[in-house]
This record gives structure tokens, sequence and C-alpha cells, in this order.
């Protein structure tokens, strides 16, 4: 009997940074799109980014400012098995991870897309830097990113920036010493606006960029992106629709996508002619792996079984230096947007290393309304105290962030006995550490401890004996790749298996780079929605 | 609070996903956000003696001085009864066994000389009661730094708000 259920164009699981570009360029290109998303939306107005501490029942420590944008079980709803000191960093919310990031967007460079070609390791990319170029330019054009181009190969640069951060006195001295190493200070790049953009309102320099903002002067899909996708009429925005599988028609191909309405507990379907997952490195994985049929019975478009596999991300360490001459001085508001400056790659400037990959390191202030030295300053009283003031404006808190490689034994599974609150099997991460990210780690954590020699400062670290991730930058599990049987998807995120079928957020990832994931996941989402619209026109889809 | 978390929170500042994780692993309950009210808060935790040596050791740690009130006055008691009574059950025996080493070691002297005894080894504790100092010192310090009095009297914080300019600091020369 035929289904009475209205069929969309597309349907989109996820609305984070991947899902929100989707959703916009379908819906304005003319197709019916309907996005299922499992948490629900908090507006701004809600977000708890400018509360006081004291105005908190925790002082904001337990997450408290966080929790509302992870919704329902989401938290607890996976586990780590045989795994090193790693964590996904999984959110349920209308908007996924962009209203609750700190804004970094970087280009991948060409050789990202080579490690193959170059080093011998992992794979190359089935795309290159010059194909996704294009799209990283409208991306930057579309949603708003404040910095410059450098002219680095590293890191290349758009023609469509908002003006950079101003730099605070301690990033200056940072410049100053890092100069003859040979290691570039520049302006961050941020999804953040430095100016009125596209009917938002700058940055107010408050310093809250990761507890949401309330402005929406970061880039968040919720605010700049699904408001648009609203605006054609063509869209309908299912809250609260934890998708549970894809269901396939007798050919194999994706024809509905089953779901939960987490208020009433029931079980619903939306049918719809394309399915794009945007659910993100972990979910997407765990919807294909959980969507097994008589014609999929390993899990949709895993026959080869590679869906959940290389699973890659970030090495995530931190390290706080308080700059010497700084010390004393009168208090300053030094909030400002979290990051002003950074530092791209550098290792490969120097000669030859016995490590493939490299680092780069964002120059965060992390103490706006709270003294982290406190927690690291041995010692009390009077003194401590005293001391603990005259610190505070020298902090330079580096966040340093090492390519992890992508491995066939890394990986994500399902495992039907253990169940979330809704009966779907819940991810189990099972990742180790290489040798190359534990060189990287150790490279990594050395050179940043020469520079806070050389910036003559203070150094509070814990680098502890292993290294760990992923820093909230995982990726890779259901990669685009040339060859059906080491890949998942094709250029264009389109499953080798399942012509209607696409992934666009970092799961697609064939190998990682040091650099923040997100802008490249945008691009690659931009250039998936051209390749649908283009592909619907000529009816093949 | 454990040390190593409270160290692994300074490393990690710059990357709240995994100061998330360490909190969802440490902590029990997350609650909504709600004002504090020092005023009429009762111990759910603490003994009356108890709650009474954590305020005096609290404020041996960051004691009142010219410069603004300390530990007593911003009611770090009240905050590390009400952090421990919302703890688990690992933590609550830590707590409970701690002040009892301390209240043993207090008697022989002095709550500021078994103060200065254990804090002598702060950097390599080797007994249940050094151990026990750095997890009531982080206590004290998130109490305090996290008060209206830490926060304005004793930093003079002047951010959170909402600037046409960021102002920082003149440049460099």
């Amino acid at each position: 009997m035929a289904s009475t259920l209205k069929e969309y164009d597309v349907c989109i699981v996820g609305s984070g940074a991947a899902g929100g570009v989707m959703a916009k360029e379908l819906s304005e290109g003319g197709a019916q799109v309907v996005l299922l998303e499992g948490g629900k939306r908090v507006d701004p107005s809600q977000f708890l980014s400018h509360k006081w501490p004291y105005e908190l029942q925790f002082r904001g420590l337990r997450n408290e400012k966080q929790a509302m944008f992870y919704q329902g079980d989401v938290r607890e709803s996976i586990r780590y098995e045989d795994s090193d000191n790693v964590s996904a960093d999984r959110m349920r919310v209308v908007g996924g991870r962009t209203v609750h990031w700190n804004a970094v967007t970087l280009r991948y460079a060409a050789r990202d897309f080579r490690e193959w070609s170059l080093a011998g390791v992992e794979e190359d990319w089935p795309l290159s830097y010059e194909e996704l170029a294009p799209y990283y330019e409208r991306i930057e054009a579309m949603i708003g990113v404040c910095g410059q181009d450098d002219g680095l190969e590293i890191l290349p640069g758009g023609s469509h920036y908002l003006p950079p951060l101003p730099w605070r006195r301690s990033e200056r001295i940072l410049q100053r010493a890092t100069k003859p190493m040979g290691i570039p200070v520049i302006p961050v790049r941020k999804a953040l606006l430095t100016k009125p953009f596209d009917g938002r309102p700058p940055c107010h320099y408050c310093g809250h960029c990761m507890s949401g903002c309330d402005v929406s002067a970061i880039f968040s899909s919720a605010t700049a992106m699904i408001p648009k996708a609203q605006a054609t009429g063509n869209f309908t925005l299912r809250q609260n629709a934890l998708a549970r599988e894809i269901l396939v028609n007798d050919e194999g191909q994706a024809r509905a996508v089953s779901f939960i309405d987490t208020t009433t507990g029931k079980e619903e379907q939306v049918r719809a002619k394309i399915v794009v997952l945007c659910a993100a490195t972990v979910e997407s994985a765990r919807l294909l792996l959980n969507s097994r049929s008589p014609k999929h019975p390993n899990g949709l478009a895993n026959s080869q079984d590679v869906v959940g596999r290389y699973l890659s991300g970030h090495v995530g360490n931190g390290v706080n230096a308080y700059v010497k001459e700084l010390e004393g001085l009168k208090p300053s508001n030094l909030d400002g947007a979290t990051d002003h400056v950074f530092i791209p790659r550098y290792n490969h400037l120097l000669p030859k290393t016995n490590y493939v990959g490299g680092w780069d390191i964002q120059i965060n202030l992390t103490n706006y309304m709270f003294p982290r030295q406190a927690l690291g300053l041995p010692g009390y009283g009077t003194e401590f105290k005293s001391q603990v003031r005259r610190m505070e404006p020298g902090l330079l808190s580096f966040g340093i962030f090492c390519k992890v490689m992508a491995r066939r034994e890394n990986r994500v599974t399902v495992d039907p006995h253990r169940v979330d609150a809704h009966g779907i099997p819940i991810p189990v991460m099972h990742f180790r550490f290489g040798e190359n990210d534990t060189a990287l780690w150790r490279e990594s954590n050395q050179s940043v401890q020469e520079i806070c020699e050389k910036v003559n400062s203070r150094v509070f670290t814990d680098a502890g004996e292993k290294p760990s991730g992923f820093a909230s930058h995982e990726v890779g599990t259901v990669r685009m790749g040339t060859n059906p049987k080491t890949s998942v998807l094709n250029s264009y995120c389109q499953a080798h298996e399942v012509k209607n079928l696409f992934v666009t957020d970092g799961s697609t990832f064939t190998t990682s780079s040091e650099k923040n994931p997100t802008l490249t996941i945008m691009a690659l989402s931009l250039r998936t929605s051209e390749f649908i619209k283009d592909q619907r026109k000529k009816g093949l889809l | 609070m454990e040390r190593r978390t409270a160290l692994r929170i300074i490393a990690l500042g710059a990357m709240t996903p995994q100061l998330e994780a360490l909190g969802a692993a440490t902590h029990c309950a997350m609650q909504e956000g709600t004002a504090w009210m020092p005023a009429d808060y009762k111990l759910q935790f603490f003994t009356p003696a108890e709650n009474e040596l954590v305020d005096q050791l609290s404020e041996i740690i960051i004691p009142a001085d010219a410069h603004s009130p300390g530990a007593h006055a911003a009611k770090v008691s009240l905050f590390a009864d009400l952090m421990v009574a919302t703890s688990s059950d690992a933590v609550k025996a830590q707590w409970r066994n701690g002040l009892h080493l301390f209240q043993e070691a207090a008697a022989k002297s002095s709550p500021a000389t078994a103060i200065a005894e254990v804090a002598a080894h702060e950097q390599h504790p080797t007994s249940d009661l050094e151990r026990f100092f750095i997890v009531l010192k982080v206590m004290t310090v998130n109490g305090y730094y996290t008060s209206e009095i830490g926060i304005h009297q004793d930093l003079e914080y002047i951010g959170n708000t909402y600037l046409d300019v960021f102002p920082g600091y003149p440049p460099l020369v």
C-alpha cells in the first residue's frame, strides 16, 4: 500500500555547521526540505553567558552555563572501550555545536589534502584544495569571518575578511618573543563579527564565546542559517526529533528516516527522495550502523566495513603562561573575544622531523571572571592572595591542537544490547593514539615550553604522561575517497553504494590536519548542496 | 575537586569540551542556574563543628587583608558544604575524613600551624592530610574567586559587560 506520508525532496539530519548550510542552500534552491534535529531551540536571550558566578547555584562550575545545549541523555548515551583519554563532544540543540564554539575558522592548506602523495601515509583526499577553495571563499563571505590573509602557504587566505580583532598587550609581547624564533603570530580568523554584518551586531567583547553568544555576533546555524531556510517557505524544522535509522526501498536506496519524537516517545517516519546526514562524526556513523536491512546487513553503505572506522580528531593540550613584565598592572577589561591572535603551524619550517603533520596554537584569554592561576600557584595566605592579583593581567593561554593520524582500527561501533533512553543502540568508541600522534604531542609541548621561556613567564601546565583528545574536533568514520573499498563517500560526499545518501559533516574527512575542521565542513556542505541541486535538475536524483 | 582535576582544568582551560567532560565525570547533579542565597542557606553536609573548621581553615588560606575581605566574609564554607553535599559518596567520605584529620592536627597545635605544616608539602603530598589540604585549597579558591567579594573587591574585575570598543591596555611601545 502506498504511503500517505508527504514525501520531501530532501531530509537533513542535524542542524549544526553542515546542516545549516545544507538547509539554507537547498531550500533557497527550491527543494522541499525537512530537517530532523534531536534537540530543541534555545533562544539566545536564555543563554547564561553574562551571569555572574555567584548568581548561579554552582557558581558556573559543573557545566552550568552550557548544560542547556546538551539536551536529553546525550552525555550519557556513549561508551568508551579499550580507549585512550579521548572524548567526543556531542550536542543536542538547534544549531548543534555552532551555538557553543569558539568559531575559529581555518582553511585546510593544499598539503593537508595530500598526505599520501607528500608523506606516504594515510590517503589523499578525493578532492584538492583548488577544488574546494571557491567554496571556502563563499562560506567566508556568507558567515562573516574576521581576520586577514597573511600570505601563508600553510594557512591559505580569502578576500572577504572583516577587520581583525585588536591585540592585547600580552599578545604583542608574545609576537615580539617568537619573531626571532621564526614563529609567526597572526590575527585569529573567527566567524565573529567586528562590524555589523547580515543583520547581526558586532562583538561586544564580553569573552563568553563558548557559553553562547547572546547577540549572535558569533556565527550560529540557529540564528544565521535556519531562519534563512525558514524564510523560503520550503523548509520544515522538526525539533526534538532523534533519528533512529534510515529506511531503504527494494533497491537499497534511502526512502525515509525513522525518528523518535522525544517529547512523546513515539516513533515516526519522514519520507524523502534524498537523505543528507549532518549529525557529526559520531552520530552519523551511529545512524548508518543502526540502519541495517536485508540489502545492507552491516549497516547502510557499509558493505566494506568502513563506516565507523578511521576515527580521528585532535590531540588537545593547554598551557597557561603569565607574562612577568605585565605583573602588577592595574586591572583592565581584557575579556575581548577569547582569542585575538593565532600561531599557525610552523614545524614544517623546521629541519626534517621524524613524524608527519604538525600543530597550531590558539592564544586564548580564559581568565574572565576567574583567576585560573590561583589553582596552580603554590602557597596560601596574604602573599598568595596578592600574587594571584598581580598575575591576573599577564595571562597567555596556549591551546595546542595536533594532527591525529587516521587509522583503520580506531572506530565507532554500536552495540544493540546497549541502548539510550529511547531504545536506540548507543555509539561505542574505540580509540588508541599511535606513535606519530604521541610524537607530535611531545614535540608540541616542548616547543610551547620554549616559547614560554622566551616570553619570560610563569608557566602552569599539566601535559600528563599521555596525550588526550579530541578537543571537540573529532573527524573521520564516514570518510571520502576514490576507492570504494577503503571509503564510504565520493568527492561530493555521496555514498558509493547509495546514490541518494549524502554525508557532509566532519565524519567525511579522509584525514585530519592540525586545523579546526568547521570551515572545511561548511565548504564541503556547500559544495555538496551545489551537486545535489545540479543532479536534481538533471533528474539524476 | 581532585588535585589532578584542578590542574587539568588549568591546563585545558582553553578547551571547553574537555572541561565539560571532566565536569561530567567528576560531579553528579546538574541543575539550572539559580541565584545562590547564603543568607538563607542551611547546612546540608557539614556538622556545625565541621563548618566552623572549614571557615577557619579557608580564612587562613585566603585571609582578609588591607586590600579586601577574605574567605570567611565570602562564606566559602557554605559554598563548600553545597558542593560536597551534591557530590559522590567518595567525595563526601574524603571530606569527612580530611576534616577529621585536620581537627586532630589543629588540636595538637592550632589551625594555622596545621595549615603551615601540610602546605610545606603541597608540591609533593604524601599523607592523606597533605592531599586533603590541596582539595581544601582548591575548594577555597573556587568559592572565594566566584563570590562577589572575590570578583569585585579583590580582583577588581571590570569585565563581563557590553563594549563598543575593546579597551585592553595601551599597546606595547
